[in-house]
C-alpha cells in the first residue's frame, strides 16, 4: 500500500472521483494552473482540462454561488476556499442559499456541493490564516461538517462526501497536511459519514477530538499513560451529524470526558458535545465534562503556541477530571 | 416613569447619544428619508442632518466596512442592518475586521461600533428572513453581544453599547418593537455584562434573552396556576455573560431550562448548559434542558412556523421534565 500525506490523499480522492464521475468539477482560487496553494489539486487540470478544473477570481461569494448553481443543474462541484478564514465573504451563500435549497424547494433541488477548505492554526499564519470556524457551520441546519485526521481518513471521507447529496463543509487540518503520513489503499474505498472511531481503548477518561487536535489529544494521553492513567480516545470524524452513541457508550464506561478543540471556547462545538454527554450520561458522570479549547481571543500571531491546546494542557485537563 | 414602546426607547437612546456626542452617527438602508424599515430612526434625519444619518446603498458589506474604518479614525458609528439575516453578507467585516483590529493593532485602534437591527422570526417571512443568529456572533472573540427584552433594557443597553469602545452586536426583535413598558427618562444606562431577574421563583430557573424572555414569562404564568414558581433570568448581554447571576439562581432552584430562539446544535443555549453543569454540578437535581427552535430552516407555512418556534407549552414541558413530573 502506498504511503501518503493528507495533501496526497485528498488529491488521490479527487482524481479517482473525477475519473469515475464526469459530473465532478473543481473550482477555486489557484486550483488549476498552480495546483492549489497547498498543492491539493496538483496535476488535475492536466488530466481533466480547464472545463472541469477552474481557476476563479478572488471572490469567495462568487465561487460558492457558482458551485450552487452547478449543483442545482446536476453537477457535483467541489469548490476550494483557500483558507477557512476566507469563507466569511461566502457565508451568506453557504447559510442562506446552499444550506436551504433542498428544504426550500421541497426536496426538488438537492445541492451536492463539497466545500474543501484548510482550517486551523499552528503554521504561523496569524489572524487571517488560522481560524477554526466549524461551530458556525455545525450550528446551521442543512449542512454536514467533516474533518479528517489522517491521510486514510481524508481519502475515504472525501469520497463519501462527494457521493452523497447534501452540502458538506470538508475542513482539512492544514497543520498536519504533510506531517501526518500513513498507508492509503490505492483505488476506491469510503468511510461512512456520521460514525466516530475509537482510536484507542481505555477505562478511566474519554478524550474526544477531531482533525489536528486528535494528535494533540494523543500526545496528552501518552503522557497520561506514563502516569498509569488509561484513556479512551475518540476521533469524531463527522462533526455534523455527530455520533452520539459512540461517545455516550464510552462515557458510560469511563465516567469522565474531556473534549479538545482548537476553536475559541465560548459557544464552540465542545459546548454542544459536553451538553449532549451531560444530558445523556448524567447518572454515569463522576465529574463534570471538561473542555479544553483555544482561548477566547482572536487567533494571536506571536502567542500561537500558547493559544493552541497542547499535550501538557490535555494531560492537566485529564487530571482535573480525575481529581474532581 | 414614562411608558413607551421598545421602538421609541431605541429611538430615544439614539437621539440622546447623538445629541451628547457629535462623533455618533447612524448608517444603514432606509434609515434616513424612510425613517428606518421599522421606524427606529424616526425623526433623526431632520434633527441631525444627512451627514450623521446616512442612507446607504443595499450593500451590507460596504457600509459595515465603512463603519469599521470610520471607527478606527475616531467616530462612533451605529450601523443598522435592516435585519440580522442580511448581516451574513457583511459577516466578514464583523468577524475578520471589527472583532480583530483592536488586538491586531496592539490596542492602537479601538473599534467603538454598534451593529444593530432585528433578529429572529417575525411572522411568515420564510427561511431567509427569520433567523435568530446570536450563536454565530457569541462564538467570535472580540465582539460583545446584546439582546434586550424590554423597552427599558433596550434604551439603557443601546446607550451603553454606543459608549463602549468595542464592537457590539445589538440584536433587537421585530415582534418586540411595538411592546410597551416603563422607561426611565434621561440618563438611563444598563451596564453591559449584567443580567436581570425578570421574575423571582424557587422551583426551576429559566434563562432566556430577547423575545424568549416573554416565552419564559408566559410559561411561568401557566405553571404558577399549579403552584410551580419559575425564576426567569435575563442575561441581557450574551457576551460577556453574567454567569454569577445564573449560577446563583440555579444553586437556589437546582434546575435549569434555557429558552432560545436560536437553532439548537452548537448554540449559545448549550454553552450555558455546559457552564452550569460545570459550575453547579453538585446543586443540579436534573440535567439542564435547552428549548430551542427546531433544527431546520424556518418554514413559510404559519402552522409549521409555530411548530418550529419555542412556545410557552414547550417550556412548560421542559420544566416538567426537569422536575420529574412526567
Amino acid at each position: 500500500m502506498p504511503t501518503m500525506n493528507i495533501i496526497q490523499a485528498v488529491n488521490d480522492a479527487l482524481r479517482l472521483e473525477m475519473r469515475r464521475d464526469p459530473r465532478v468539477v473543481i473550482l477555486g482560487e489557484d486550483v488549476a494552473k498552480f495546483g492549489g496553494v497547498f498543492r491539493a489539486t496538483s496535476g488535475l487540470v492536466d488530466e481533466f482540462g480547464p472545463d472541469r478544473v477552474m481557476d476563479t477570481p478572488l471572490a469567495e461569494a462568487g465561487i460558492i454561488g457558482a458551485a450552487i448553481g452547478m449543483a442545482l443543474y446536476g453537477l457535483r462541484p467541489v469548490p476550494e476556499i483557500q483558507f477557512a478564514d476566507f469563507i466569511f465573504p461566502a457565508f451568506d451563500q453557504i447559510v442562506n442559499e446552499l444550506a436551504k435549497f433542498r428544504y426550500r424547494s421541497g426536496g426538488q433541488y438537492p445541492a451536492p456541493v463539497v466545500i474543501r477548505t484548510p482550517y486551523g492554526g499552528g503554521i504561523r499564519g496569524g489572524h487571517y490564516h488560522s481560524q477554526s470556524p466549524e461551530a458556525l457551520f455545525i450550528h446551521t441546519p442543512g449542512l454536514k461538517v467533516v474533518v479528517p485526521s489522517d491521510p486514510y481518513e481524508a481519502k475515504g471521507l472525501l469520497l463519501s462526501c462527494i457521493r452523497q447529496n447534501d452540502p458538506v463543509l470538508f475542513l482539512e487540518p492544514k497543520r498536519i497536511y504533510r506531517a501526518s503520513k500513513g498507508e492509503v489503499p490505492e483505488g476506491d474505498y469510503t468511510i461512512p459519514l456520521g460514525k466516530a472511531r475509537v482510536v484507542r481503548e481505555g477505562t478511566q477518561v474519554t478524550v474526544i477530538a477531531w482533525g489536528s487536535m486528535l494528535h494533540t489529544a494523543l500526545e496528552g494521553v501518552d503522557k497520561a499513560a506514563e502516569l498509569g492513567i488509561s484513556c479512551e480516545v475518540i476521533d469524531l470524524r463527522t462533526l455534523m451529524p455527530f455520533d452520539v452513541e459512540t461517545m455516550v457508550e464510552s462515557v458510560k464506561k469511563t465516567g469522565r470526558a474531556v473534549i479538545v478543540q482548537e476553536a475559541p471556547r465560548t459557544c464552540g462545538f465542545a459546548a454542544e458535545l459536553s451538553a449532549t454527554i451531560s444530558e445523556r450520561a448524567m447518572a454515569w458522570l463522576e465529574a463534570p465534562v471538561e473542555r479544553l479549547c483555544g482561548f477566547d481571543t482572536p487567533f494571536p500571531y506571536t502567542l500561537e503556541h500558547e493559544y493552541m491546546p497542547n499535550g501538557d494542557r490535555v494531560l492537566s485537563t485529564i487530571q482535573k477530571t480525575l481529581d474532581w | 416613569m414614562p411608558s413607551m414602546t421598545y421602538r421609541e426607547a431605541l429611538n430615544q437612546a439614539l437621539a440622546e447619544e447623538m445629541e451628547r456626542d457629535p462623533t455618533v452617527y447612524l448608517m444603514g438602508e432606509e434609515v434616513g428619508h424612510y425613517q428606518g424599515a421599522y421606524k427606529v430612526s424616526q425623526g433623526l434625519l431632520a434633527r441631525f442632518g444627512e451627514k450623521r444619518v446616512i442612507d446607504a446603498p443595499i450593500a451590507e458589506c460596504g457600509f459595515a466596512g465603512i463603519g469599521v474604518g470610520s471607527a478606527m479614525v475616531g467616530l462612533r458609528p451605529v450601523i443598522e442592518f435592516m435585519t440580522w439575516n442580511f448581516s451574513l453578507v457583511a459577516i466578514d467585516q464583523i468577524v475578520n475586521n471589527a472583532a480583530k483590529i483592536r488586538q491586531m493593532s496592539g490596542g492602537q485602534f479601538a473599534i467603538p461600533i454598534v451593529f444593530r437591527g432585528p433578529s429572529g422570526a417575525a411572522a411568515q417571512v420564510g427561511a431567509q428572513h427569520s433567523q435568530a443568529l446570536e450563536s454565530y456572533y457569541v462564538h467570535i472573540p472580540g465582539l460583545k453581544v446584546v439582546a434586550p427584552s424590554t423597552p427599558a433594557d433596550a434604551k439603557g443597553l443601546l446607550k451603553a453599547s454606543i459608549r463602549d469602545d468595542n464592537p457590539v452586536v445589538f440584536m433587537e426583535n421585530e415582534t418586540l418593537y411595538s411592546t410597551q413598558g416603563e422607561v426611565p427618562a434621561g440618563e438611563h444606562l444598563v451596564p453591559l455584562g449584567r443580567g436581570d431577574v425578570k421574575r423571582v421563583g424557587t422551583h426551576c430557573t429559566i434563562v432566556a434573552w430577547g423575545k424568549a424572555v416573554h416565552t419564559g414569562l408566559a410559561a411561568a404564568k401557566l405553571l404558577a396556576a399549579e403552584g410551580i414558581e419559575l425564576e426567569v433570568v435575563d442575561p441581557r448581554t450574551l457576551r460577556p455573560l453574567d454567569e454569577e447571576l445564573i449560577f446563583e439562581s440555579v444553586k437556589k432552584t437546582g434546575r435549569l431550562v434555557v429558552v432560545q430562539e436560536s437553532w439548537p446544535v452548537a448554540s449559545f443555549g448549550v454553552d450555558i448548559a455546559y457552564r452550569v453543569q460545570r459550575a453547579c454540578m453538585d446543586e443540579l437535581d436534573a440535567p439542564v434542558e435547552v428549548v430551542s427552535s427546531a433544527d431546520v430552516p424556518m418554514p413559510y407555512a404559519r402552522n409549521l412556523e409555530l411548530e418550529v418556534l419555542p412556545s410557552a407549552d414547550d417550556v412548560v414541558a421542559a420544566v416538567r421534565r426537569a422536575l420529574y413530573l412526567v
